[in-house]
């Protein structure tokens, strides 16, 4: 079989004698498309990182000096994992573990009915009322919670004058308020994109599973919940990574009991004036997300192998 | 836009012709362009040292003034006069303690944008010294007259060259009389109380100096020693013996911590005691007592930052403040005696409430001690620091 491209314009114009011009290519190599980004990406990203990780190194010289680099040596990254700040850590890594954990627990179900169960009319209010909150400075919503929750807060009053407590809620200032405040301020982030997911599975599929045979739940485990994966692992790490930094909602709500490696990076920063150590417990604080985020995958990968092996399929006699 | 900024030239007429057609639009966005860039550049290299501000000479103040203080330390109906009859709009903007002011102003190195700052007075020598600060023109400020002379010309800054003192006061506690029933005078019952009846609603100063004060204060070492076993001590003591009780580092309880029960027991600056209490809905439960045998005497002070873009501005406020009717108004609503001279009776005759939380008699000012900028700075940070985190685990 053979193809012809017809140039249609050329006869039109008249210009059978002259053979059109060839159209002037650009000679940029294809990656020029991509520098703005890299400039981006390395003005505003690799720059400062790098010179995070440069201050990690240096020390803090005096009153009025903030970091020097003149004698380097690891003793920052000791300093900062020695017993008193390595506590900190710990908390922040709790606080980001059950945090996100609940975050999950409210945001699949959630985003799965607003998905599939929900009208589709009033999707759209719906998912405004999980957005709505979220236009309201950070700060404001943090501190409503603080009213909230004092001991001679609504809450409080509340369920004293109704007999569930015979006593003020001793709640602020404790690692429980720090949690239902990253819980509250995070959640949104999660529930969008896993709307979006469940949102994209197609419907076909799903009546497709349940025409093989296949329970309700079986169709959510093994055809749902895998086509939507991707927007949850996006949910997770968008909920999971800023609230590990986070030093407002503990500062708010944690007082000193909810501290949290966020607040200790901008102690050094702000009052101590110690750029070097304050550094130093940045990068531990990005290495510590960067391996508990590997951990995890490792783990769902390795919890997932008994169902993967028993669901392969093989096509074909291998003997 | 050429309409209303004309390029001028000077230029030999058989040139003007030729550079007429040549500098048409585009060139001259071009130009105009790099010569923003180069200015931004030039904005982000760091300024050499002191003498680069422009120094107010009395001249028509700017359309702005941006000030750098503690949190809710200026009435905001004078701060409104101010603007309404002298112009500049004023941009606030507050820290919490006197390391976050220097490390911010180090940072930007002259061009913080911030024109007045409020140093406490032991800061003031080493920020000079840095060229943090720049010059006071005394001369733009005639109302330095109507202060008390006893707080000018003190240590840090002998001639007022760089400062004039804002507002003075001392460290204290206040407690919640529902839940301890029994008198709290001391440091030592602070302690007690905080370990007891207050464990785990005791919220201290977000301030390194005072917080190792209460150490100090309470066991009569004097709270500028640098000796490294008294500093042992102080770090041994709040880490194990007072951070598990902890629950808040809070320079201002008289924000919410008060108003809202927050808290059993707070150390607290007097001025925003008095804040607190008033704002509490019952005003009855709340008992502040002046920290003894020792505590602390604070002044912080007006100061222009190096580098201030507004200095006329800055000098004309400064000027406002301390003029008699503006401080007794910014003493009624910060609650610190501001160094006006006869303020008290001022005061006094205007019935203000609370005046027990503002003016103390010369006994209990022999108790409060002013503090001191020494070597062991960055030791009493970093026990400052271990404390909050021994407080979170």
């Amino acid at each position: 079989m053979t193809v012809t491209v017809e140039d249609r314009a050329a006869p039109e114009l008249g210009a059978r004698a002259a053979p059109a011009r060839p159209r002037r290519r650009l000679k940029l190599p294809g990656f020029a498309l991509a520098i703005p980004a890299w400039a981006w990406l390395f003005a505003f990203f690799v720059a400062p990182v790098a010179l995070v990780v440069w201050f990690s190194f240096g020390y803090k010289p005096g009153i009025f000096g903030t970091h020097a680099n003149d004698v380097l040596s690891l003793d920052r990254y000791a300093e900062a994992l020695s017993p008193t700040f390595f506590s900190t850590f710990q908390n922040t890594l709790w606080v980001g573990v059950v945090g996100t954990l609940i975050c999950l627990v409210i945001a699949i179900p959630f985003s799965y009915w607003l998905a599939f169960k929900a009208p589709v009319s009033r999707r759209g209010i719906l998912l405004a009322m999980v957005m709505i909150p979220f236009w309201t400075n950070f700060l404001v919503r943090t501190i409503g919670w603080q009213i909230i929750l004092a001991p001679s807060g609504l809450l409080s009053t509340a369920l004293q004058s109704i007999g569930v407590l015979d006593q003020p809620l001793e709640i602020l200032f404790t690692r429980t308020a720090v949690l239902i405040g990253v819980v509250y301020n995070y959640i949104p982030l999660m529930i969008l994109p896993m709307f979006v997911a469940f949102d994209r599975v197609s419907l076909p599929m799903r009546e497709a599973s349940k025409d093989l045979g296949a329970g309700r739940w079986s169709t959510f485990i093994n055809v749902t919940l895998p086509l939507a994966k991707p927007g949850i692992i996006v949910g997770i790490l968008l909920v999971y990574i800023p609230l590990m930094g986070d030093y407002i909602t503990a500062t708010v709500l944690g007082g000193a009991k909810g501290n949290m490696a966020g607040q200790m990076v901008a102690n050094q920063f702000q009052t101590a004036q110690n750029w070097a150590l304050g550094s130093a417990m940045a990068v531990v604080l990005v290495l510590t997300i960067l391996t508990t985020v590997a951990i995890a995958a490792l783990l769902s990968w390795l919890a997932t192998w008994p169902l993967r092996a028993r669901q392969r399929l093989v096509l074909g006699d291998k003997s | 836009m050429s309409h209303e900024n004309p390029v001028r030239i000077l230029a030999s007429t058989s040139a003007t012709k030729m550079i007429k057609s040549e500098l048409n639009r585009r060139r001259f966005l071009a130009l105009s362009g790099t010569a923003a860039g180069a200015a931004l550049l030039a904005a982000c290299s760091p300024q050499s040292g002191a003498g680069s501000s422009p120094q107010a000479t009395g001249g028509a103040l700017e359309g702005g003034l941006s000030i750098y203080s503690w949190g809710d330390y200026d009435d905001p109906d004078v701060v409104a006069e101010f603007s309404d009859e002298l112009g500049p709009t004023i941009t606030f903007d507050s820290f919490a303690s006197n390391e976050e002011l220097i490390s911010k102003l180090i940072a930007a190195r002259g061009t913080s944008g911030y024109d007045i700052v409020v140093p406490t007075g032991p800061f003031i020598p080493q920020m000079i010294e840095n060229g943090l600060l720049s010059k006071l023109n005394l001369d733009l400020i005639p109302n330095i007259a109507d202060m008390d002379p006893d707080f000018l010309g003190r240590d840090w800054d002998p001639t007022n060259e760089y400062s004039i003192c804002k507002a003075w006061g001392t460290t204290g506690f206040v407690y919640d009389t529902t839940k301890i029933s029994r008198e709290l005078t001391t440091w030592a019952d602070f302690i007690d109380a905080a370990q007891n009846e207050a464990s785990g609603r005791t919220s201290v100063l977000d301030d390194p100096s005072p917080l190792l004060g209460i150490y100090y204060w309470a066991n009569g070492i004097d709270w500028t020693t640098t000796d490294e076993a008294d500093l042992a001590a102080a770090e041994a003591f709040l880490t194990t013996e007072l951070a598990p009780h902890i629950s808040a580092f809070d320079s201002y309880p008289g924000g919410a911590a008060i108003p809202q029960a927050q808290q059993i027991l707070m150390q607290s600056w007097n001025g925003d005691a008095r804040i607190g209490i008033m704002e509490s809905d019952e005003p009855d439960r709340w008992q502040w007592v002046l920290g003894s045998p020792d505590t602390e005497l604070w002044m912080d002070n007006w100061a222009i930052a190096e580098g201030a873009t507004n200095p006329e501005a800055a000098h004309a406020f400064i000027n406002y403040v301390l003029a008699p009717d503006a401080a007794l108004r910014e003493l009624d609503y910060i609650g610190y005696h501001t160094g006006g001279a006869g303020i008290e009776e001022a005061a006094r005759a205007a019935d203000l409430e609370m005046l027990d939380l503002v003016f103390f008699d010369e006994e209990q000012i022999k108790t409060m001690h002013t503090g001191k900028l020494t070597e062991a700075q960055q030791r009493i940070v970093e026990i400052w620091d271990k404390t909050k985190a021994a407080a979170g685990a």
